[in-house]
Formats: structure tokens, C-alpha cells, sequence
């Protein structure tokens, strides 16, 4: 991939194609931009590891809320899926070490913000295979699945997923570089390990993106994305979504039991998004209709981009139990509110931190969300599948317009394990 | 994607427009909306425009012209029913497909509007389609049953990809299900493409949900892929765009459909003459696939493209209901079936122990379809009150949609013997209507469907 051309592009525009870029030369072009331009600086981190959150998934509390408490994530995202270098022993001591050691010094050059650095690294169950033991039983990891009828996505089979997130462009590509580029100093923070001996950066399946107000509109120059999206939209569907009120705790996503408590579990599925078909054949009574239910349309509930819904979804009990007498008497259902028919006793049980792309040249979405166990996304899904329905597909939701091409599941250890967890860390010395 | 120059629609005088049609592509208009292309690689030896893209009476205007495709033409104040749209379409019709347990017609025609539908009765219920200026086609197929050539209409989640020199072009689609009067049901959408060239379809078929019996149970259960390719170019655009046929504006709007179009055989140089006035009875057209076709689905040559026409009357067994206040007992013709929405409604009573009904109850199935060309209206809500005159309650059944390989697409449910009897008044009520896009001629008709009242006849003669 090339160098965006600067002169064609919006700063933002222009960071956020480097984004997804990626590389060196992004890198470069980054820092130059947005370090040149202004007496910046991305705040450094800790040298103290203790000083840190035992859970890798512990992000809230560092980000802001907006009016309505609901909580702003950082604007640019890339994931980077990781193999192992043959021939690396995941039990080694040393390769442990090296991981450790990695992340710790992105720790020491970003602070644990989204104007320094968030990061999660996962692990796939193709990776706890490489081991004899399987994982405990306090941990619900099983293999990906297409979990729609006919379904064929591809799965995630790499050993780990990092997940880089910032409100700083060049903060991610910074801090990819310094795990697998050539970079000495990152954010002024001499780099004394890398990542290169235990993984390898997959490029072909790094995935990038972004999420704010007003970003999916300035992607209009994209094919497929059109410009009929409203310009304050945060997502690519034109609506607000990770409500408070919509949105797990991180308590409630957090591993409570067994040597893996404090860790989450992690689904990323990506997907194509149909967004002309979208913005320009349906009205924005069908698309309210579809993406919330009929009686956010009816009742107009949702204003023009989800900004008369303060700190919900707006799904009342009844609004979610009327769901099968809306498919049949009214022919379509909401996308909110058909999953919200999986909430657990009223509580969401996904904490979504998902984000949209133009990977590919193309729109679409990274939906990454946290749980429990794994088991909870799939009963989401299949709540969103509403196969129980008695809906056509064109008016199941978004079903229509929505196109998953890959699903991975993934273990987010407490950060006390997060460099190469053995399946059974109890039975083995504590390390550093 | 490339600019294309936006006409200005409302200055183009229609005059200029028809003068084209006619002394350009004289041919296409025998054709009449079925210009058949069986090779699908753009070639096909019996395309008048592909000889007439070269000439060079054809000025840089008039090329430009077509460019996109035709002017639509709007019908004002047109009834709430079906009605003669302003034109018949031209379309090239690609060489059919087997894949699994389907079989596919593609069919490419210019981009133009539709009505997607989410609701029915309300005024956003119904959402106007107006493509771009930009190139494109419109893009269908015909999705059928080669074992019974039943036409499978319903919306099981299709989805689409294009391709072009093996990268994607746009974003996957799902095609939205659709009705046509000349097309009967299909899929489609207008598709923007970014240039001319050779496109590469994959249609991703997954398995059918919907409740199948008779000879398609158990059948469609496996995901497939449909792949087929065609040129986008001039010689196209001239043969679609060229090819259409208007109406007299006189006709517009009025209470008729036009003829299905003649899919059967496409590619033998025989074309029925479709320039008649579109008035005639439609029953007999070729597109039928009544039950003697079921039968020997698999003489059909390869060229065959069923219409989605459903069976007629006599086709059905058990009791037919009628109008409590109908003047004869016996409903003869299909016009003469209840409408609501203008949709003709077929309601019948099956014997007992039929194979479609649970043990020795009786099958109640309710057919709603267009009221000249009988094409189904799937993806409606139906259900039924049955009152007797004494004092027991009604009895209220939902029905199921289905497709049946005898009796096609239709709604039903069994029902015990003893809650249906000669006498009963029987109430179709469409909880909602059909939830399917249509093209220019049906947007009015099936979305606001008052429930209808029907009798079993107390007179009940032998039916089967």
C-alpha cells in the first residue's frame, strides 16, 4: 500500500489513511503531520507496572464520558494479528520474558490513556492448542463458528490478536513500529526490547480503524461509502451506538474464578457494510425502524443520528418483548432490539468496543466486543440472526446490509499472564 | 466512481426519446423487452444494437443519451391497484445456471427506480429507489427448482458480490426480492459499476428456511455459490436502453398489467410478438408452469427461465371459499377471486388426511397473488378466524408461508375437521402485507389489505 497523496486529503483524513496504512514510512509521514504541526507531545507512561490495572481490559475509567455518561472510545484502532516464530516454545522462560519486557516498555512510553496508549494482547484457542493441557473450565474459549445459516467467514487461526488504541495517530503506529519495526526510541523512550523473536506481524491480516464524531462522513471519498451519511455520525450506520445503558460493565465482562480471573474473553468479527443500499434506497424511517424498532421510528425517539437517545438505546421491556408481534404485524424488526432479547435479567451482556474501516478500500466494521465467556456472543448473535422470526431477511434488522467475513475468539489474560500463558498457569511458578 | 453527465431528466423531451427507440433500434423492439443473449458474453448474434453501436448515424448526443440508460417516465395519480406502467423493459437474459439444488437466470437490465417496502399501510413504509446517474445495470435473477420449475420466492438471505479482474467491486449485496408485472418474482438491485468492462457475479445462496413440502422437502439445504459474467459496454447499453418499449401514454395507469415476458426458449431467434396492447387474458400465457409442467420439469431445455406464475384455480384440490354475498356459488376465473390490495386471494380447504395437513385434519391454504399474472406476494403475515352461526367461539389460525412443489408458494396451516365446516364464514386477515420490493406498476397495490370475509359453500360438490 502507498503513501496517501497529503494534498488530497483533510488532516484527519490524512492521519487516518497513514492509520491504516501502516509501516514505517506511515510512521514518518504521521509524525511529521501531526508533531510538526504543533507543540504536541503524547504523555509518556510508568515505570511502574504496579501501578497499572491487573485486568488488560480495564479502559473506562481512563476514558472520557460524554454529557450523557456514556463513555467516548479512543478515535483511531489497529489490530495486529501475531503468529509464532517457528521454532519459539511458548512455555519458554525466555520467550515469556521477551514479551514482557516488550509491552512493558510501551507502558513506560505511553501513558494508559487514550491521549497515550490502550492495548490489549489475546490469545486464540489455536494457540492453547499448541498445548497438551486444555484451558480450565472458568474459561468458556471455543473455536470460532459461522453462527449464521450458510455462513462461511473465515476464523482467525493465528496464535494472538493486538489491540492497539489511541486518540493519537501516531501514538498506534509508534508503537507497532517499536514492536516490529527497527525504531531505537519510541516517544522519547529508548526501546530495549521488541517483539520480533516471539512473534511475527501478520500484515495481510492487520486491521485498522476509527471511531468519532464526524469520521465515517469524511470517508465519502471512498467507494461504497456515500455522501449521504450525516455528517455528525460516529459510525458508518449513521446512528450512536456503545450507550452506557446498551454496554456491559467491565466488571460484568471480567473472568471471576480460576487462575485466568481478571481476564475477559474477546470476539472480533469484521465486516463488509452495505452502506448505499443503506443511506439511499432505504428512508430514514425504514433505517430507525431496522436498526432500533418500529416505535423509535413511530415515536420518533432517535432524532437524525442517535442524539436524542442520551444514555440508551431506548429499549424498554416491552419495547424488547414486542419484538415477534412487530415482525409479524409490522413486517420489519430493530436491530437493538431483537439482541437485546439475550440480555441477561435486563443487563447487556457484551461490552462492545467495536470501530469502523475502510480496509480494503472499502466500509466496514471491526465488532470487537468483551464477555464473559464466549457463549454470551453467540447467544447475542443468534438473537440478531432472529431466525425465531416471522421477518424477511430485507427487514431483519441490519441483517441486509451487514456481511461478516471473519470471526476470531480470543482469551484477554489478566495482564499478570498476558506474555504466552500456558492453559494451566496455576500448576506453574509465578513470574514476573 | 467516474462522472457521468447528469441529464436533466425533466427537459428531455420524451418525443426525442421515442424517435430514437424507433428509428434506431427498430429491432430491439420486436423483441419487445426480451432481447436474448445466450452465450451472455455480449456477442449474442441476434443484438441490433450490437450492429447499430457502430453506426454512424448515431451522433456524440444521442450516444450520450444512453449512456446511463432511458428516462423513466412517472404515471401521475396512479390507483391504488395495479396498474399499466409506461413501459415494457428491455433486458439481456444471460444462460441459465444449475448449483446445488437451484437453478439461476441472471438478467441485466439499465438501473432504474423501485419500492423497497418495510411496513405497508404508512407513508414511510414504502421507500422510493432512484439510482444514480452514474453506470450501472439492474441486476436480477429468477431462482427456481429444476426438478419442478417452482420459482422460489422467498427473502432466505441471498447475497451478492461483483468482480472485476478478480478484485471486488463495492460493497456485498442482498438483493432484494422483488416483483415485476413482465419479470414475475425475482431478485434484484441497481448495482453502480465503475466502468466498462467484464464483470465476474457471485451469488451466494444459503440454505432455505423457509418451510418447503411435497417434492422440495428437505431439498435447498445446503449453502452454494452462483457464478456467471457478463460485458458492460456500449453494445449494452444500446440493447437495453434502446430495447424499451413505451406504452401509449394513454394506457398509463390503467387498472391492467402488462404480459409476463416470454423467458421459455430464449436464444432460439423465437420471440412472441409482445407489441399487442397488453389487454389480453393472461392465463394462457407460455410462462405458466402449471401442473402438467411439474410433471416433466426435466424435459425442459436448458434455456428454460420459468415465470413465477402460480397454479390457477382448477389446479387446486378441496373446497374453494367465496364471497359470503357472491351472486354464483362457484368462483370460474381467476379475476373473479376476492381481491384486497387488489391482490387475488385464493383461499381452499383441503380434505381430510391430505398430505399437507397433520394426521386426518384438513389443510386450509390461502394464496394471494397478483390479479392478471398470478405471481405470488410471499413474505406477507396471514392468519384466519373461523365463526360459526351458534355460540361457539371463533377459532383463530395463523398460517405458515410455504412452498409446496404441487401448489407452489402460498400461506396454510391445519386445522382439526371440526373446526371448519360448509357454512363457516371464514376471515383472511393480513397482519401485514407482502414485505417485497416492486417495480413501476405495483408500488400501489398490496399494502394497505383489509381483511376479507369468505363462506365455506354449504353446497359442496366433488372437487378433487
Amino acid at each position: 500500500m502507498t503513501l496517501p497523496d497529503r494534498s488530497a486529503l483533510s488532516r484527519r483524513d490524512y492521519v487516518r489513511t497513514l492509520v491504516a496504512v501502516g509501516g514505517a514510512s506511515a510512521l514518518a509521514a504521521c509524525l511529521e503531520t501531526v508533531r510538526n504541526d504543533e507543540e504536541r507531545t503524547v504523555p509518556s507512561g510508568t515505570d511502574d507496572p504496579e501501578s497499572l490495572p491487573e485486568r488488560q481490559h480495564a479502559w473506562n475509567s481512563v476514558l472520557s464520558t460524554d454529557e450523557d455518561g456514556n463513555v467516548t472510545p479512543p478515535q483511531h484502532h489497529v489490530l495486529v494479528a501475531l503468529s509464532l516464530v517457528d521454532g519459539v516454545d511458548p512455555a519458554a522462560e525466555e520467550s515469556r520474558a521477551a514479551v514482557e519486557e516488550a509491552l512493558r516498555t510501551l507502558e513506560r512510553a505511553y501513558e494508559w490513556s487514550n491521549e497515550g496508549l490502550l492495548f490489549t494482547l489475546g490469545y486464540t484457542p489455536a494457540y492453547f492448542a499448541r498445548f497438551d493441557e486444555p484451558l480450565p473450565s472458568s474459561v468458556d474459549l471455543p473455536d470460532p463458528e459461522p453462527l449464521i445459516r450458510g455462513g462461511d467467514p473465515e476464523f482467525d487461526e493465528y496464535d494472538a490478536v493486538l489491540h492497539l488504541a489511541s486518540d493519537a495517530p501516531d501514538a498506534v503506529l509508534e508503537a507497532e513500529q517499536a514492536l516490529f519495526g527497527d525504531r531505537e526510541r519510541s516517544n522519547g523512550i529508548d526501546l530495549e526490547a521488541d517483539l520480533t523473536d516471539v512473534f511475527e506481524s501478520l500484515a495481510d491480516r492487520r486491521r485498522t480503524g476509527f471511531v468519532g464524531d464526524g469520521l465515517p462522513a469524511e470517508h465519502a471519498d471512498v467507494p461504497g461509502v456515500p455522501d449521504s451519511i450525516p455528517e455528525e455520525a460516529p459510525f458508518f450506520m449513521g446512528f450512536r451506538s456503545g450507550f452506557r445503558r446498551s454496554q456491559a460493565t467491565e466488571d460484568r465482562v471480567t473472568i471471576g474464578t480460576g487462575p485466568f480471573a481478571g481476564g475477559t474473553t474477546q470476539q472480533i468479527s469484521s465486516m463488509e457494510l452495505q452502506l448505499e443500499v443503506w443511506f439511499e434506497q432505504d428512508n430514514h424511517f425504514q433505517r430507525v425502524s431496522k436498526m432500533f424498532s418500529r416505535e423509535h421510528a413511530e415515536d420518533e425517539l432517535v432524532g437524525d443520528y442517535g442524539e436524542a437517545l442520551a444514555d440508551s438505546s431506548g429499549l424498554t421491556d416491552e419495547r424488547i418483548a414486542a419484538t415477534e408481534a412487530d415482525a409479524r404485524e409490522h413486517g420489519v424488526v430493530g436491530h437493538a432490539q431483537k439482541t437485546a432479547r439475550a440480555r441477561d435479567d435486563g443487563e447487556p451482556p457484551l461490552l462492545r468496543r467495536d470501530f469502523n474501516t475502510v480496509d480494503g478500500d472499502r466500509p466496514g466494521l471491526h465488532f470487537l466486543s468483551l464477555q464473559h465467556e464466549i457463549g454470551d456472543f453467540v447467544r447475542v448473535r443468534e438473537a440478531m440472526n432472529g431466525e425465531d422470526l416471522d421477518v424477511p431477511r430485507a427487514n431483519n434488522g441490519i441483517l441486509h446490509y451487514v456481511f461478516v467475513d471473519r470471526r476470531g475468539n480470543y482469551l484477554l489474560p489478566p495482564r499478570s499472564l498476558r506474555a504466552l500463558p500456558s492453559p494451566t498457569p496455576d500448576g506453574e511458578d509465578e513470574r514476573g | 466512481m467516474r462522472e457521468t453527465p447528469a441529464p436533466n431528466r425533466s427537459d428531455r423531451p420524451r418525443l426525442a426519446r421515442r424517435t430514437f427507440v424507433t428509428g434506431v433500434t427498430a429491432g430491439a423492439l420486436a423483441l419487445a423487452g426480451c432481447t436474448g443473449d445466450g452465450d451472455g458474453d455480449g456477442d449474442g448474434d441476434e443484438s441490433p444494437a450490437d450492429d447499430e453501436s457502430d453506426d454512424d448515424s448515431l451522433d456524440e448526443d444521442t450516444l450520450e443519451d444512453i449512456e446511463v440508460g432511458p428516462e423513466f417516465l412517472e404515471v401521475e395519480d396512479p390507483p391504488d391497484a395495479v396498474y399499466l406502467p409506461t413501459h415494457r423493459e428491455a433486458m439481456r437474459m444471460l444462460d441459465p445456471i444449475e448449483t446445488g439444488d437451484y437453478a439461476l437466470a441472471p438478467m441485466l437490465s439499465y438501473p432504474h427506480p423501485f419500492w423497497i417496502v418495510a411496513g405497508g399501510a404508512g407513508e414511510e413504509d414504502v421507500s422510493r429507489e432512484d439510482p444514480d446517474d452514474g453506470r450501472g445495470v439492474h441486476m436480477m435473477f429468477t431462482l427456481w427448482d429444476p426438478e419442478t420449475g417452482v420459482v422460489l420466492p422467498v427473502d432466505d438471505g441471498a447475497e451478492l458480490r461483483v468482480y472485476r479482474d478478480g478484485e471486488q467491486v463495492g460493497s456485498p449485496r442482498s438483493p432484494w426480492t422483488m416483483i415485476s408485472q413482465e419479470m414475475g418474482f425475482h431478485f434484484g438491485d441497481n448495482v453502480p459499476l465503475p466502468e466498462d468492462g467484464r464483470y465476474t457475479v457471485e451469488v451466494d445462496l444459503p440454505p432455505l428456511s423457509t418451510r418447503t413440502t411435497g417434492d422440495l422437502e428437505g431439498r435447498f439445504g445446503e449453502r452454494t455459490t452462483a457464478r456467471f459474467e457478463f460485458v458492460y459496454d456500449d453494445a449494452f447499453r444500446h440493447e437495453v436502453g434502446g430495447g424499451v418499449d413505451y406504452l401509449d401514454e394513454a394506457e398509463w395507469g390503467a387498472r391492467d398489467a402488462l404480459e409476463p415476458m416470454d423467458h421459455g426458449g430464449h436464444g432460439d431467434g423465437e420471440h412472441d410478438d409482445h407489441g399487442d396492447d397488453g389487454h389480453g387474458e393472461h392465463d394462457d400465457h407460455d410462462g405458466d408452469h402449471d401442473s402438467a409442467e411439474h410433471s416433466d420439469g426435466h424435459g425442459q431445455d436448458h434455456d428454460y427461465v420459468p415465470y413465477s406464475a402460480l397454479p390457477t384455480i382448477d389446479d387446486y384440490p378441496g373446497t374453494l371459499l367465496v364471497a359470503p354475498d357472491a351472486d354464483t356459488p362457484e368462483t370460474e376465473t381467476h379475476e373473479d377471486l376476492p381481491r384486497s390490495g387488489d391482490a387475488a386471494v385464493l383461499a381452499t380447504v383441503f380434505e381430510p388426511g391430505h398430505r399437507l395437513a397433520d394426521g386426518d385434519e384438513r389443510y386450509f391454504l390461502v394464496s394471494p397473488r397478483t390479479p392478471y399474472n398470478r405471481v405470488p406476494l410471499p413474505d406477507a403475515s396471514l392468519s384466519i378466524t373461523i365463526e360459526r352461526d351458534d355460540d361457539s367461539d371463533p377459532e383463530h389460525f395463523d398460517l405458515e408461508q410455504t412452498i409446496d412443489g404441487a401448489f407452489d408458494h402460498h400461506y396454510g396451516t391445519s386445522v382439526p375437521e371440526t373446526a371448519i365446516q360448509p357454512g363457516d364464514v371464514v376471515t383472511v386477515t393480513f397482519d401485514r402485507p407482502p414485505q417485497i420490493a416492486r417495480h413501476q406498476g405495483y408500488e400501489t397495490a398490496f399494502l394497505e389489505m383489509p381483511p376479507i370475509e369468505l363462506e365455506l359453500p354449504v353446497d359442496d360438490s366433488e372437487d378433487e
